[in-house]
């Protein structure tokens, strides 16, 4: 399995105003990587009109070259009118309908040729609990924060006080158990938490975060609460090593991802045993290790492991300890 | 004054009117495409110059029977082979018995895949309802055993599943390395060919897709309207299964009802269901439009929206205590397929064109939080006549039905429900108490609320004798009476499946009874509705119909 061609699937989810269409605009508006985009309910998209550089009756074109679509005529037709631009996509973003399941949506990222990366519900930092409290809602509303792997508390800076924040990221973490939370307005998080941190020596394509704050100063937003490390890997380091890496990240971690040479174990004195190269990636619950096939006309990657963390939970150094960690 | 153009009169053994001031007649007379009138041939022959033509002599004259919920692959699916459970005719007039059994259903496969000539065609089949087959289940390994190297899909009852045989496995990728949750697994872990959900069927490819392009053809269209005919209906709805904003799709319509031969009125509902490119009120305006463009076999004006899933698929939103025995591991609840509280927004610009809103609610709250968007809407832009309507019904309560009756909405009921799952409602989905008071056409009555019924086919055969005789008996498959206090009267579902359809559509002015100056829109019957036991009303032979005056005899197929 080559996982390097397998591109990439965000699906976006949550329920009716929690904001899914204000950050498929603001990834669109952040990046220049080619991401297409598929929504669940063509009437109710809103792409923003300068991120559009042709409408048709069942498509636009972005300004990325990619196409937006709606699964209208199911998800193989969608996926066709994507791969019907000029462009390849290097990533495709789904957004799911107010009321939708985000894992029935995941389940697309098991079709050949994709990859789910990540299942990022949104919450609508005012109304989140009384919607988990509604009479006919509530089960919905919970089934999505459940799937999330990441969850964006959106318009966090409508709340009266940070102390409010604090205790609805508590019930938060509580009902989408295992998910990463990141707090935001106007759906503003930096492109290295939704999509993990860049990997490639330069980072081409994706710029910086570049997201401009819109919060109240009383509150902190993702773009100031985050930080990242990276450790570049001179040599292989050994599977369990990895393993017990991807196991038990703490919660800190917003997100982790790296291309690694696993060595192969001590005890194997089998002389084709070889380095075998794995993706390994972490968002929320969601660990992978997917088996990375190099091509050797190309250039050897560059072997490293970058994470995201929220600012002050992780000692500069704990990527680099963990990883030099040798039992 | 009187008629200049020669008519004809047809003496009938009895014309029954639906027209509670003139309920029977010994004949009904037509003039081009419009009703004369009714009464007796001597008096009829007084308006002037006619014809008598006695072919209905024998036969007993109704208005035509009015479908207000069914869908247009009704006449695609019969390009796939037909495995249900229950028999089945097909627009030939074919009976297909059902397939009562896995054996029945793989000799069925085994003779299809042996009159296909083309040995790499994708033997397509479709009706299977594992539900009647309990502790078994119909995996690839059996579809091997009759299908051989043939690509084969057999698209389950519900449309939310289907099983396919290793060979399409093969040429799809399917394999022990697949990931998607919606690829079933035997007791060996092994995928077993049972594909669920879209993520799950896209998976099975182009076999898939062109199961759904058959439903886009003229012929799929022509055989709908030959089904309909070969059941006495002269009106069908296609409600929400066409995408009127496209241009193929609209005008595949105009042209084939454009045929003088074709033998129904179509009404065709605008719908959002599979995504659309305009706002409601972009939707609501085309349909505006769109009834300016309408012929009298052509009509437009209504809209579906969709709140719920499936009782049997447990997907429905039932309020508490939800469901009965649903399977292990189900979330409690069913499926919002669209958001409650965003109903009254997207009624809004609908209501205000002067349109009629058509609402899918199978489980009561789905009735609940469309009742309580029209309410709304209605405080916003007080409007008289709407009809907006609750579509299926099926738990809709006696407080809901007294709302909807203040309110001026209608009902049409999922009658059949009673004989195809009643059992199942009442075994599994809703308990013994609930399924005898769902499709309450009783209740609708008693309330005050104008309610037709209907078959939602393909979901279950059409055919309103069936139907009437669903909501008339309350008689479940395996013989049982399910809530004996819910049944009507015979003369009641007569109205329901004629006038009260019609009058939900807004064509009462023009059809569902047989009045002069209506059209000449005629179920022809070979037994009278109410004088027949009415455990018999569903044996009723259809001769055929009568439509804008032309005679169009049922094709009865040999089975």
């Amino acid at each position: 399995m080559t996982s390097d061609q397998r591109i990439p699937i965000t699906v976006i989810g949550g329920y009716l105003g929690a904001g899914k269409t204000t950050l498929v605009n603001h990834v669109l508006r952040s990046t220049d990587e080619r991401i297409a985009v598929i929504v669940n309910d063509f009437g109710e998209i809103s792409i923003d009109e300068d991120l559009i550089v042709a409408a048709d009756s069942d498509k636009l074109t972005l300004a990325n070259g990619c196409i937006c679509c709606s699964l209208a005529e199911g998800f193989s037709a969608a996926l066709d009118t994507v791969r019907s631009a000029g462009v390849l996509p290097t990533r495709l973003l789904i957004e799911a309908s107010g009321v939708a399941d985000p894992n029935q949506i995941a389940a697309y990222g098991h079709t050949p040729g994709l990859a789910l990366d990540a299942v990022v519900v949104l919450a609508d930092a005012e109304q989140v609990r009384r919607q988990a409290n509604h009479r006919w809602v509530a089960d919905t509303v919970r089934i999505q924060l459940a799937a999330a792997d990441l969850v964006v508390v959106n318009k966090i800076d409508l709340l009266a006080a940070p102390e409010d924040a604090d205790a609805l990221c508590d019930w938060l973490t509580g009902v989408a158990n295992g998910a990463t939370l990141v707090r935001a307005s106007r759906a503003a998080v930096p492109m290295d938490v939704i999509f993990g941190p860049e990997l490639r020596e330069h980072a081409a394509g994706r710029s910086p975060s570049t997201v401009a704050s819109s919060a109240r100063a009383a509150h902190d937003t993702a773009e100031d609460v985050f930080e990242s490390q990276t450790v570049v890997l001179d040599a292989p380091v050994p599977l369990p090593v990895i393993e017990a890496l991807v196991a038990n990240l703490p919660n800190g971690v917003a997100r982790l991802k790296g291309l690694v040479q696993a060595a192969p174990p001590a005890s194997a004195d089998d002389a084709n045993a070889a380095e075998t190269a794995y993706l390994v990636e972490a968002i929320g619950k969601r660990t992978s290790m997917t088996p990375h096939a190099t091509d050797p006309t190309q250039p050897p990657p560059r072997w490293a492991i970058s994470l995201i963390s929220h600012k002050g939970s992780l000692a500069p150094d704990w990527l680099e300890s963990r990883l030099h960690e040798r039992n | 004054m009187g008629t200049n153009q020669p008519f004809v009169i047809y003496p009938a053994r009895r014309v029954i009117t639906i027209n509670p001031a003139y309920p029977f007649g010994e004949a009904v007379a037509v003039a081009g495409d419009r009703i004369l009138g009714v009464g007796s041939t001597d008096e009829l022959a007084s308006w002037g110059e006619h014809r008598i033509d006695d072919c209905f002599a024998e036969h007993v004259i109704m208005p035509g029977f009015v479908e207000a919920h069914c869908h247009v692959m009704s006449g695609g699916l019969w390009n796939s082979t037909y495995v249900g459970y229950f028999d089945r005719r097909d627009p030939q007039g074919l009976l297909w018995p059902g397939c009562t059994s896995i054996d029945d259903v793989l000799e069925r496969l085994a003779k299809a895949a042996a009159d296909m000539s083309d040995d790499s065609q994708t033997l397509l089949a479709w009706g299977l309802d594992p539900i009647y087959f309990p502790g078994e289940r119909l995996v690839a390994s059996h579809l091997d055993t009759v299908t051989g190297d043939r690509p084969t899909l057999v698209l389950h009852a519900s449309g939310h599943l289907a099983t396919i045989n290793s060979a399409l496995m093969d040429r799809c990728g399917i394999d022990e390395t697949a990931t998607s949750p919606g690829v079933a697994r035997g007791g060996d872990g092994l995928p077993n060919g049972e594909l669920h959900e879209p993520a799950g069927m896209m998976l099975a490819g182009d076999a898939f897709v062109d199961m759904m392009k058959a439903n886009r053809t003229e012929q799929a269209r022509w055989r709908y309207a030959n089904e309909a005919r070969n059941a006495g209906h002269t009106l069908l709805t296609d409600l929400g299964t066409t995408q009127l904003w496209d241009p193929d799709q609209l005008n595949n319509w105009k042209k084939v009802t454009g045929d003088p031969a074709y033998p129904a009125r179509v009404m065709v509902a605008m719908s959002n269901l599979f995504g659309a490119v305009a706002d409601p009120a972009e939707l609501a305006e085309l349909c505006v439009q769109l009834k300016s463009e309408q012929s009298d076999k052509l009509r437009f004006g209504i809209v579906k929206l969709i709140l719920d899933g499936s009782i049997q698929g447990f997907t429905a939103r039932i309020s508490w205590p939800h469901y009965y025995k649903p399977p292990p591991g189900h979330i409690g609840n069913g499926l919002w397929l669209t958001a409650p509280d965003q109903m009254a927004d997207l009624v809004e610009p609908y209501h205000r064109a002067g349109l009629t809103v058509h609402c899918h609610c199978n489980g009561d709250e789905a009735s609940e939080a469309f009742i309580d968007a029209v309410e709304e809407v209605l405080q916003r832009y007080p409007r008289w006549d709407h009809r907006h309507t609750v579509q299926h019904c099926q738990l809709t309560t006696p407080a809901q039905y007294r709302r909807m009756a203040a309110l001026g909405m209608s009902a049409n009921i999922f009658s059949n429900h009673i004989y195809y799952w009643g059992d199942q409602h009442r075994d599994v989905t809703v308990g013994p108490e609930r399924a005898a008071r769902m499709d309450a056409c009783r209740t609708a009555l008693d309330s005050g609320v104008s309610f037709s019924i209907h078959s939602d086919s393909p979901i279950t055969p059409l055919g309103h004798l069936q139907t009437a005789w669903c909501a008339v008996n309350r008689v479940t498959a395996s013989g049982q009476v399910l809530g004996p206090d819910e049944r009507i009267g015979v003369p009641d579902a007569l109205r329901a499946i004629t006038i009260d359809a019609a009058r939900q559509l807004k064509l009462d002015g023009e059809i569902g009874s047989i009045e002069a100056g209506k059209l000449a829109d005629f179920a022809v019957l070979e037994d009278d509705p109410l004088s027949v036991d009415p455990m018999a009303l569903r044996d009723i032979g259809v001769w055929g119909t009568v439509l804008g005056g032309e005679l169009q005899p049922a094709q009865i197929g040999e089975s």
